[in-house]
């Protein structure tokens, strides 16, 4: 009995020391994954599905449409983070960008600093490229709208520092390059509560 | 003596064991610590490096250590010019202050029978705010003002939150103290401001075109640098016209210079010994407790001065005295960290004497020994936790200047009391049309 007791024990030390130091899953990318209560995918995705809703369906797309009679171009430009978190914007101008793209309502445009390669490959082409398969200089299209925006973040801890209230408000901007005029706003706004434990069990 | 009373002495003598083993890897770690900063203060980066990588195979920075080991690693690496290692380890020691909020139960009672050095080290508050200065700093070298500025606006929450996070550690270690008995009671912080937050926000702010934010910084900053004015006597800090700053076409470079080196911990013991000389072993009582004490090194560099292109001379600007502002903020914490020692002492001390008290009654010989080796378990397992941040410079000296187009040559010194240059760093600064801004930044941590 005290020998099947200790081999028992044993084997259930030698199987836990076999265990794999790390299980790796994969999941669903919609799954809401909140482990350090910081700004993450989530969110991201939160923020461009709401502006993608927001910007197709306001006014100024069926007005330019109607005026111009052909979608209205876009550039993105920048988006600048204000909050105390290191956060890449790109990631939801991103998913903006596919999804005006997608939409047929609305072209997009390199950006300023994915056109310096492709500018780089059109000189290129005037010296290497075949004269039927080279692109012509000055050829460009114009957008007619810049994407600009800013995330700010308010961060609000308890005395304790248990609990802490971080929201996070971001703006997004249609802006009339000709004129200057706004044609869009969007804003999302994101209020995290984070509760933290004061002990743990283990070292 | 029979078997079980020999039983009973193999059991402690095995704790005592143990107590000893437990004590002697925080020695370890001291000198390891100490070490590393002899290399950085003699400015032996890739020595330092080679240290770091030496102790990490050694186990010498252990899972509790983490935060250390990160926030030397980032240092190391910030002067040895590899801004994104450095940004890692510095990221990696943030993380793990914020997640060290959770403090582990065990570790807590292991700490309670041994010493603080048991417990995970989660950073003293001045460390917590200082990283983020080196952060921005590896953001602006590596030209990502936004990326530097996120670091600033944390550093600048982190100092504000500062009393409120002290007053937070009381009020959390009133709610675990069962006994009631305690007044956890915390000093107040005289100083929420960082100086070297505030001045790289506006250079950043006005480089990015934000005026506005640029002037607000440069009022906090002015608020900031009376506040450390009032800690080191009314020293006048700063020489230059700050609203300067704001105006980013005034200048295309800036200058930091970092002396001293930061506060350092010692060990202060406090003994007590009661007896009545009636030859009475039961009223014998020892207790013992080692407390941290903060020490500010005194650097011997007085002032910091750039030459440029060896004709024109620009003194440095003392921004932080990153050192006093340290002991500032420690001086809140103090009066919890002396509660803790002067409570675990205590318990120690009236455990042994209840224990001994009861195995003399039977036993004298096994009391007395058993009191003794409660003394000698009080003497080893009393030790203060001197851990901290030890390649921390102890002063930040900065000033922007405007270099013209070409290579310029930048030569920072450092002088002594007697006005003798002490240490320079030279270096090269090449202004094209298109700079905005270039960092120099130098270290003489003596």
């Amino acid at each position: 009995m005290k020998y099947s007791l200790l081999t028992g024990l044993l084997l259930a030390f030698v199987l836990v020391g076999c265990r794999p130091s790390q299980k790796i899953t994969r999941i669903n990318p919609n799954t809401t994954t909140d482990l350090s209560g910081k700004w993450n995918d989530t969110d991201a995705r939160l923020v461009a599905e709401e502006m993608i809703a927001d910007a197709l369906s306001k006014p100024w797309l069926n007005q330019f449409n109607r005026n111009n009679q052909k979608p209205p171009v876009v550039i993105v430009g920048r988006v600048r983070n204000e909050s105390m978190e290191h956060i890449e914007t790109e990631v939801f101008t991103k998913e903006l960008e596919r999804s005006f793209v997608n939409s047929g309502e609305i072209s997009v445009v390199a950006s300023s600093e994915e056109r310096a390669d492709i500018r780089d490959e059109r000189l290129d082409q005037q010296a290497n490229a075949s004269y039927e398969t080279t692109k012509k200089l000055g050829q460009e299209l114009g957008a007619d709208f810049m994407l600009i925006g800013n995330i700010n973040s308010i961060v609000d801890e308890a005395v304790d520092s248990r609990t802490l209230a971080v929201f996070y408000t971001v703006n997004l901007e249609f802006v009339n390059i000709q004129t200057n005029q706004k044609v869009w706003i969007g804003n999302k706004k994101i209020k995290k509560f984070i509760e933290r434990r004061n002990y743990r069990g283990m070292p | 003596m029979n078997s079980i009373e020999f039983k009973k002495l193999g059991i402690t003598s095995f704790f005592v064991i143990c107590f000893f083993l437990t004590g002697c890897h925080s020695y370890i770690l001291d000198d390891a610590q100490v070490d590393l900063r002899d290399s950085f203060t003699a400015a032996d980066y890739q020595y330092s490096e080679e240290l770091l990588k030496k102790f990490k195979k050694k186990d010498i920075y252990r899972s509790k250590d983490q935060v250390l080991y990160n926030l030397e690693s980032g240092m190391i690496y910030h002067f040895s010019n590899k801004y994104d290692s450095s940004s890692f380890y510095l990221s990696n020691a943030e993380n793990e202050i914020d997640q060290n909020y959770t403090k582990s139960v065990s570790r807590g009672v292991g700490a309670f029978l041994t010493n603080d050095n048991k417990l995970v080290y989660d950073g003293e508050p001045y460390e917590d705010v200082y990283l983020n200065a080196f952060k921005a700093l590896n953001f602006i070298h590596l030209q990502d003002w936004e990326a530097a500025l996120v670091e600033t606006r944390r550093m600048t929450y982190k100092m504000e939150q500062l009393d409120i996070k002290i007053k937070g550690l009381a009020s959390a270690f009133a709610k675990s103290d069962s006994t009631g008995k305690t007044d956890w009671e915390t000093g107040d912080v005289n100083i929420q401001n960082s100086a070297m937050g505030h001045y790289l926000s506006t250079v950043l702010y006005a480089k990015a075109g934000d005026i506005d934010d640029a002037r607000i910084e440069r009022e906090k900053l002015e608020i900031a640098l009376k506040e450390q004015a009032n800690l080191s006597s009314g020293r006048n800090l700063v020489k230059s016209d700050l609203s300067k700053l704001q105006n980013p076409n005034s200048y295309n470079v800036l200058l930091s210079g970092f002396t001293g080196r930061a506060p350092y911990k010692v060990q202060e013991d406090a003994r007590i010994f009661m007896d009545d000389y009636d030859d009475k072993k039961d009223d014998e009582f020892y207790l013992k407790f080692s407390f941290p004490v903060l020490k500010t090194y005194d650097s011997e560099v007085n002032y910091v001065r750039a030459v440029i292109n060896d004709s024109i001379t620009t003194p440095l600007d003392l921004i932080e005295q990153m050192d006093k502002v340290s002991a500032e903020v420690y001086k809140a914490k103090q009066p919890i960290i002396y509660s803790r020692a002067l409570i675990r002492a205590s318990t120690k001390a009236v455990g042994t004497k209840l224990i001994s008290g009861a195995v003399r009654e039977k036993n004298e010989f096994l009391g007395d020994l058993l009191q003794l080796l409660g003394f000698i378990a009080q003497e080893t397992t009393e030790k203060a936790d001197l851990r901290s941040w030890q390649t921390m410079p102890g002063q930040a000296w900065m000033k922007t200047i405007k270099l013209s187009e070409g290579i310029n040559t930048v030569r920072i010194e450092y002088l002594g009391r007697n006005g003798r240059v002490r240490y320079f760093d030279e270096f090269e600064v090449t202004i094209t049309p298109n700079t905005e801004l270039e960092l120099v930044e130098s270290i003489y941590a003596n």
